[in-house]
């Protein structure tokens, strides 16, 4: 596209040419838009539940209408976000990352990602949405992703590799497409 | 205070006994033991005997009742007592006085209001008659004692007092286990007629283990002799000894033939057992037990079965199950082993009448839209076999679930309905005088295996 619009413009000659202006191609705009809008909402929501725990509640059994004597419960699991909750990488996962020879090597590393990793799949994805330096979010991002899939490949998560693989094909085309991205907070970085 | 239990005598137990219109009286629940002597609202001051593995299990099930304050813990191992000490000092932020005698303890702390016994099976009647003569309230963990004779010291200590002293049978506290016998069994009557009843705890090889200790922490010789132990050995692992213990079946199997005789309201007429060391052959105590108990019950004749099996977890785990003409209740701790099944076509009214040409299509659909009971989901049909087995096989029965859960540790709904007897807020649900009249039957089994012979029961085997 970038091609015809050149050639288009050269055989006008007309600075004017909509198509030749990348700030006038609305069709890019809104494809910038939803990748900027997905991958943004990829990153806070997987973030975000990284907060989650299961609270129990237990309700009383009714029998005959009414609540048993006996103290008969039915538990149900309460969905709810919470700090204490926090886990960044998850535990059956960190069980073999700990397992494996390399990251015995290198005990330290595995707690200080299960620290950040949360809070920075949330930085940078309100740093996407909002449009603060969008190129070095998508780049960080892109090397956050990275980073998870070192982490599968090393506890042969095949299918979770595969699936990151496709996040940053996203993200290239986010980035590619930046130049038409529009309503940002800070757009030079 | 109230009365204390009133005692029944020995021509009293056996009338009771032996015809089944008086057997709800021997088992079911007292009705006159509470304390009154305490406020609702006063802290009760509580000491901790014995805090090895199941001292801890009953600590962590008192946690959430409130109202208590652990004020001493006793134990002759050092490592248990100060583990014991921190967990209190943890819990209620005050550090309880430590005992390594009970004796000690007794003669200091004179403000107690009731003792949680946790100590190896043979100290359970000394220690318990003891703090009943101090005038505490006790609660004692089961077995009763390893001799029947302890256990008749602990109710006559009982009675002599005027104290309470619940044993800790605590299935009789358990909503689950009151329900069904309140509202299934004796209520809608699901079982219709029960005719036997099979109960097992099974448990691997790997989880019957000896169990070890660090050398560094080795307790005195001259500490373990007074308390009756040979070596650090058999301290860890008393429950394997003759002298100390009543084994597996006294371990195990006490719990589940209790709800047996609870349930049934009454209990046996004779044991015949068998049992042998398969795999642990170095221990004293078998490390497998089968047993067959013989009720007549107001219902009719009823056989039990009972094993427990230290060698193999094979049969899942633990339940008891309650086998009647119209239906069958598993039921377990594990609400996991709980499951209930109605028959397929329910029994004609008289054994002798013809079976009907159809099924009679008699549903606990009401039953389970009041609630009473839960709809389990349908097991997918199994592949046809090519052929009839047998023209007379019984359909597949319908299986339904208990409706509800027990939302506390298991021990806590007993621990608290001590603790709100000793307030005068509640009657004990096992009292000393009933688990007796329960367990007696339990004392008889390892002898019947020894023996290799049949035990009929007489007042001498089973009164007080």
């Amino acid at each position: 596209m970038t091609t015809e619009s050149t050639e288009c413009c050269k055989s006008t000659e007309s600075a004017e040419c909509c198509q030749c202006s990348p700030q006038c191609d609305l069709g890019l705009t809104c494809g910038a838009w939803l990748l900027r809008i997905w991958l943004a909402m990829r990153a806070i929501q997987t973030g975000v539940e990284k907060y989650v725990g299961m609270k129990g509640s237990d309700q009383p059994i009714s029998i005959d209408g009414k609540v048993n004597d006996y103290g008969l419960t039915s538990a149900t699991n309460v969905k709810e976000y919470a700090l204490n909750h926090y886990h960044g990488v998850p535990e059956a996962l960190m069980k073999k990352f700990t397992d494996e020879p390399i990251m015995m090597q290198m005990k330290w590393a595995l707690p200080l990602y299960d620290k950040i990793l949360g809070p920075a799949l949330i930085v940078l994805g309100l740093t996407i949405l909002l449009g603060i330096a969008s190129r070095t979010s998508y780049f960080l991002l892109g090397l956050l992703y990275v980073s998870l899939t070192w982490g599968l490949i090393l506890i042969k998560e095949d299918s979770g590799v595969a699936w990151l693989g496709i996040h940053m094909i996203m993200i290239v085309m986010a980035l590619m497409l930046s130049k038409h991205n529009r309503l940002c907070v800070l757009k030079k970085l | 205070m109230n009365p204390p239990p009133s005692s029944i005598n020995r021509r009293e137990f056996l009338a009771k006994t032996a015809v089944g219109a008086g057997a709800g009286l021997v088992l079911g629940a007292p009705g006159i033991l509470r304390a009154a002597d305490a406020s609702p609202s006063k802290t009760l001051n509580v000491a901790l005997i014995g805090q090895g593995k199941q001292g801890q299990v009953l600590f962590d099930a008192m946690r959430n009742i409130p109202g208590l304050h652990f004020q001493a813990v006793c134990d002759i191992w050092d490592y248990n007592r100060n583990g014991a000490v921190g967990r209190v000092r943890s819990l209620q932020k005050h550090t309880p006085k430590a005992y390594s005698d009970i004796e000690e303890l007794l003669a200091t702390e004179k403000d107690l209001d009731a003792a949680v016994i946790a100590t190896p099976d043979f100290w359970h009647s000394p220690h318990t008659v003891k703090c009943l003569e101090a005038g505490l309230n006790v609660y004692c963990e089961k077995m009763m004692s390893n001799t029947i004779d302890g256990a008749r010291a602990m109710v006559k200590a009982m009675e002599k007092s005027g104290k309470l002293c619940q044993i800790g049978h605590q299935r009789r506290s358990n909503p689950r286990y009151r329900f069904t016998l309140d509202q299934l069994i004796n209520g809608n009557k699901i079982c219709g007629q029960i005719v036997n009843v099979n109960g097992q705890w099974n448990r691997a090889v790997k989880s019957s283990q000896n169990i070890a200790y660090k050398p560094s922490l080795t307790i005195k010789p001259e500490i373990l002799s007074k308390y009756g132990f040979k070596d650090m050995h058999q301290f860890m692992n008393w429950r394997f000894f003759r002298d100390l213990s009543g084994g597996a079946i006294s371990d195990l199997g006490a719990h589940q033939i209790d709800i047996f005789n609870w349930f049934l309201g009454t209990v046996p007429k004779s044991v015949f057992a068998t049992g042998g060391n398969s795999y642990f052959k170095g221990r004293e105590h078998f490390d497998n037990v089968m047993a067959l108990f013989d009720y007549d019950t107001p219902q009719g004749q009823v056989r039990a079965f009972y094993q427990v099996l230290t060698t193999t977890s094979c049969g899942g785990g633990y339940y008891e199950t309650f086998m009647g003409t119209e239906g069958s209740i598993k039921i377990s701790e594990n609400s996991a082993s709980t499951e209930i099944f109605k028959e397929a076509s329910p029994a004609p009214k008289d054994p002798n009448d013809p079976p009907p040409e159809k099924p009679i299509p008699l549903s606990w659909d009401h039953l389970v839209q009041r609630g009473y009971l839960g709809r389990k989901a349908a097991a997918p049909k199994p592949a046809p076999t090519g052929g009839v087995v047998d023209s007379r096989v019984s359909a597949p029965p319908e299986g339904f679930t208990l409706p509800g859960e027990l939302n506390k540790p298991p021990h806590q709904p007993h621990l608290e309905n001590f603790f709100a007897s000793v307030r005068g807020e509640a009657k004990l649900n096992c009292d000393a005088r009933h688990a007796f009249l329960s367990e007696a039957p339990i004392y008889w089994v390892n002898p019947s295996a020894l023996s290799k012979q049949p035990i009929v029961f007489t007042s001498e085997h089973l009164d007080v």
